[in-house]
């Protein structure tokens, strides 16, 4: 069984914000909210200055919060390792959005549900890669299956150093980052 | 020097106060003070001896067991105003996620409402029975379920207890907001709930002996929510960094004016409602059944106005900070 992931190298991204533009085009994401962000943080005083570039989307956790605080069983994680929302059974009680310490979901103002990154499972089943990646231009986003070591993201994990998002929140994220600038 | 620039900004990045608004503080609220009135009136039910000065039946046993399963509703609607999916409340109860606090909420309120109003009708008197004559069937609740009072209280103490705890625990589970995520909520509301329940009694008793009785119940409760509180705030200044600025708007001026406010407001109602209580009981020894009747409430009014602060400034106040800033992730 794959398990889908993905590897972001920082070192690559300009932040253009075309993968936040493709997200919306392709998931066809309500105004005023996003499935993906980038966050760009200025560190330091003129002209010592330094600049990290870093795209955040769900981070499809292996130790999930959203999906424990779930009441209806809305959320869950298939065996793919995607966590989806099951539209039907959500409620719309805002306990995965208070849940998420990534802050990556959000009600959707037309269906009351909430929404988040699905990885494009869409486009997954087609054997294509999510659309932020397939649009990155510098190649910054990275996809592929944690559990075939043949894949990009399995032989940047194994032989370089990476970082997850807020390790101590203890949620084993499967997005992965690299090249970041350490401080 | 840091600056940060965001393309792709949900409403709940910056600023986070979107997800839970004041309906879920009214509900905690009213589910807090709905634990404390069935915790407190069926122990003075499961209590032999009278307390009231003439003899007769406490109201907080009488009118206590109906009041909690009117508010706990009331609570409940507030809940259902919340959920933007309406029409899917019934998957609430299709499912039950042993991991998820409002699951087990939502069934324990499933079950408390049922069993509070079959203890509220049965625990009624006998002159109150021509206000619920036109409906048979409450008239047969009461005569049938009137020998097992004894029982449904002991049922509902459980339950009171159970949902006093869960309206913290509903926050603390949230490992993502550093001021919910704290051991000490569930306890904080649990004694909040309590006082403010005592408090309630207090105003709803008639006879001067019952509300001195409950006073004294409250002065106690009072006396241990202010050192919870204190705790509560001790625990998150010697926590982490994200958990000692999850408590900063309670102390800062400007933008978190309300906030400040808040926690000047509690500062202020729940030590003054303590005096006011501790000076009712001493004099209580001379001449208690002339005290005057304002007095005994105006106190328990801060108490349940204090509890409510409490709820609203803590739902709020929790969704303005992360467990790590978005500068600073790794």
């Amino acid at each position: 069984m794959p398990r889908y992931g993905m590897v972001i190298d920082q070192k690559r991204c300009i932040g253009c914000m075309a993968c936040v533009v493709a997200c919306k085009r392709e998931n066809d994401v309500p105004e005023g909210h996003y499935r993906t962000r980038v966050v760009e943080t200025v560190y330091g005083k003129f002209p010592n200055l330094l600049m990290e570039m870093r795209p955040e989307l769900c981070n499809h956790c292996k130790n999930a919060p959203c999906v424990y605080n779930c009441p209806t069983g809305a959320s869950y994680k298939r065996e793919d390792g995607i966590v989806m929302i099951n539209q039907k059974k959500c409620v719309g009680c805002k306990a995965c959005l208070a849940a998420c310490p990534y802050d990556m979901r959000f009600i959707d103002p037309k269906t009351g549900a909430a929404h988040k990154c699905t990885l494009c499972e869409h486009r997954i089943k087609e054997g294509k890669d999510p659309a932020c990646v397939t649009t990155c231009l510098s190649k910054a986003r990275i996809f592929g299956d944690f559990d075939d070591p043949e894949s990009p993201v399995s032989k940047i994990l194994a032989k370089e150093f990476v970082r997850e998002l807020l390790p101590a929140a203890g949620t084993k994220p499967f997005v992965y980052y690299k090249g970041q600038i350490l401080l | 020097m840091v600056e940060v620039n965001i393309t792709g900004t949900n409403a709940i990045t910056y600023p986070h106060l979107n997800i839970w608004d004041w309906t879920i503080g009214m509900y905690l609220f009213l589910g807090g003070l709905t634990a404390g009135v069935m915790i407190i009136a069926s122990l003075l039910q499961l209590r032999e001896k009278p307390i009231t000065s003439t003899g007769d039946r406490a109201r907080a046993c009488s009118l206590g067991p109906i009041l909690s399963f009117l508010m706990i509703n009331v609570g409940m609607f507030f809940v259902f105003i919340d959920i933007t999916r309406k029409i899917n409340a019934f998957w609430f109860y299709l499912h039950f996620n042993p991991t998820s606090p409002m699951s087990w909420g939502a069934w324990g309120v499933g079950i408390i409402i049922p069993l509070t109003f079959i203890w509220g009708i049965a625990s009624l008197e006998d002159k109150h029975l021509p206000f619920i004559a036109k409906w048979k069937v409450l008239v047969d609740i009461f005569h049938k379920f009137l020998l097992y009072r004894l029982v449904l209280a002991r049922i509902n103490l459980s339950l009171g207890i159970f949902l006093g705890i869960y309206t913290g625990i509903l926050l603390s589970f949230f490992v993502a907001r550093p001021l919910w995520n704290n051991a000490l909520l569930p306890i904080l509301f649990m004694v909040s709930g309590l006082s403010a329940g005592a408090a309630l009694l207090i105003i709803i008793a008639k006879d001067n002996g019952e509300k001195l009785y409950l006073t004294k119940i409250d002065v106690g409760l009072i006396a241990a929510e202010i050192i919870v509180i204190l705790l509560f705030f001790a625990s998150q200044l010697t926590s982490t960094a994200p958990h000692v600025a999850a408590i900063a708007p309670f102390f800062t001026r400007g933008f978190y004016f309300p906030f400040w406010i808040a926690t000047f407001l509690i500062g202020i109602f729940l030590p003054i409602a303590f005096v006011m209580d501790i000076i009712k009981i001493s004099l209580s020894r001379t001449e208690y059944v002339k005290f005057p009747i304002f007095r005994m409430h105006l106190s328990a009014w801060f108490v349940v106005i204090g509890s409510f602060i409490i709820r609203q400034a803590f739902v709020y106040v929790g969704q303005l900070s992360s467990i790590l800033d978005i500068t600073n992730r790794w």
